[in-house]
């Protein structure tokens, strides 16, 4: 892996998910033409549920009618991976960075994904790995605690990665998660015996892990109140 | 691994080139590539367009190949289908432009191919050739070979 250079964290706060699906289209779009350089979305999403470029519906076992109820929306997305639930409390990362710059092939880069919450995780005595073959994730025994699912398009990345830090997981009974019926989902709240800080402090460190990771020699930070601002002058 | 070495070896030795087992990707002679790691068989102007060892090993396994139609036309260096593994979605790219004759259906059923045999059982799309010409703009297998090198070379 070459010595990346530097990155550039927005911090989204609670974002919609077709909203972040549009800011990642544009970004992925003036990272292709260089207009940006590597750049780190950091977020969470209302109660979404998402599937990727396979579309397997079956894996929702509920009616439409009953998403509305439970104030979850649904979407498709093109992203690699299966059906998975996002919502308060659970930590997002939408690297939109370039593969080829560094390196890295679509393996190592989720294995680095991966790296990323393991040691997030390891932070607070919680041991987790990485899933066997055909279970990319981050597990804790046979629990999810972290899912991933990236887009990679000219060997730019979208969509990314999500962490539970204690989010309502009675929302995963809704579906079988990432397709894999026998094994529960976890979070970090559940796993760890010690006290959490803020999640603003986890949010952070999850930043860090990321940017140590990938051998990030500086970091910029926008908060979003300037991103939204920005992003409405370009529309 | 073993199957892999033993059909490198078996391709090297009917290609006549030489296969070093340092553990990095096959290269065929005949083949043209991109640099965004497709390969292109031409003959005539029929192509068979398909993804090199060198990009299905950075891949891991395939589970699932997005094929296009037969009929779409297809431009050099723009996306017409995607590949995933591991929870990854990749898009790939046609090394000529044309117009796509055949798709490989195998792949629906046994997309791990494209893993395990990338310049044979594996190949994805079939393309009636618009210009020949556009074949300059791709490397040769010496060229090709450099460019992975360099790519990975920092490893």
């Amino acid at each position: 892996m070459r010595v990346a250079q530097c990155l550039e964290v927005w911090k989204m706060g609670t974002i919609n998910y077709l909203e972040s699906l549009k800011l990642q289209e544009k970004l992925v779009s003036d990272r292709k033409t260089n207009k940006i350089s590597d750049t780190l979305l950091s977020l969470q999403h209302p109660h979404t549920y998402t599937l990727g470029k396979r579309r397997t519906d079956h894996n929702m076992l509920i009616p439409m009618s009953q998403l509305k109820k439970i104030g979850a929306e649904l979407h498709y997305t093109q992203r690699g991976g299966d059906i998975t639930f996002h919502g308060p409390h659970q930590a997002i990362l939408y690297p939109i960075i370039s593969l080829r710059e560094i390196g890295l092939g679509a393996r190592n880069y989720v294995e680095k994904l991966e790296l990323t919450m393991i040691e997030l995780a390891s932070l607070y005595g919680v041991k987790a790995c990485a899933g066997q073959k055909g279970e990319t994730g981050v597990w804790v025994g046979e629990r999810k605690i972290g899912a991933i699912g990236v887009q990679i398009s000219n060997g730019i990345t979208s969509h990314g990665l999500a962490f539970n830090i204690d989010p309502d997981l009675n929302y995963f009974k809704h579906i079988v998660p990432c397709g894999i019926a026998d094994k529960g989902v976890t979070s970090l709240r559940k796993e760890t015996g010690t006290m959490l800080p803020a999640e603003e402090v986890i949010h952070e460190q999850l930043i860090s892990c990321f940017a140590r990771l990938f051998g990030y020699r500086s970091i910029t930070l926008k908060e979003s109140s300037s991103v939204l601002s920005q992003n409405e002058k370009i529309e | 691994m073993a199957s892999r070495a033993l059909w490198a070896s078996r391709a090297a030795s009917y290609l006549r080139i030489s296969v070093f087992h340092r553990g990095f990707s096959t290269v065929l002679k005949d083949l043209k590539y991109s640099d965004s790691h497709e390969w292109v068989k031409v003959d005539g102007n029929s192509a068979t367009i398909g993804i090199t060892d060198h990009a299905q090993d950075h891949l891991g396994d395939v589970v699932y190949v997005e094929l296009p139609e037969v009929g779409a036309s297809v431009t050099q260096g723009d996306g017409f289908g995607a590949v995933e593994s591991v929870k990854a979605t990749s898009d790939v790219n046609s090394p000529v432009s044309g117009k796509v004759v055949e798709v490989n259906e195998e792949l629906n059923n046994s997309p791990i191919l494209v893993n395990s045999s990338p310049y044979e059982k594996g190949w994805i799309i079939k393309v009636e050739v618009k210009d020949t010409k556009e074949l300059k703009n791709l490397m040769d297998s010496e060229e090709y070979t450099k460019f992975c090198d360099k790519e990975d070379g920092n490893h």
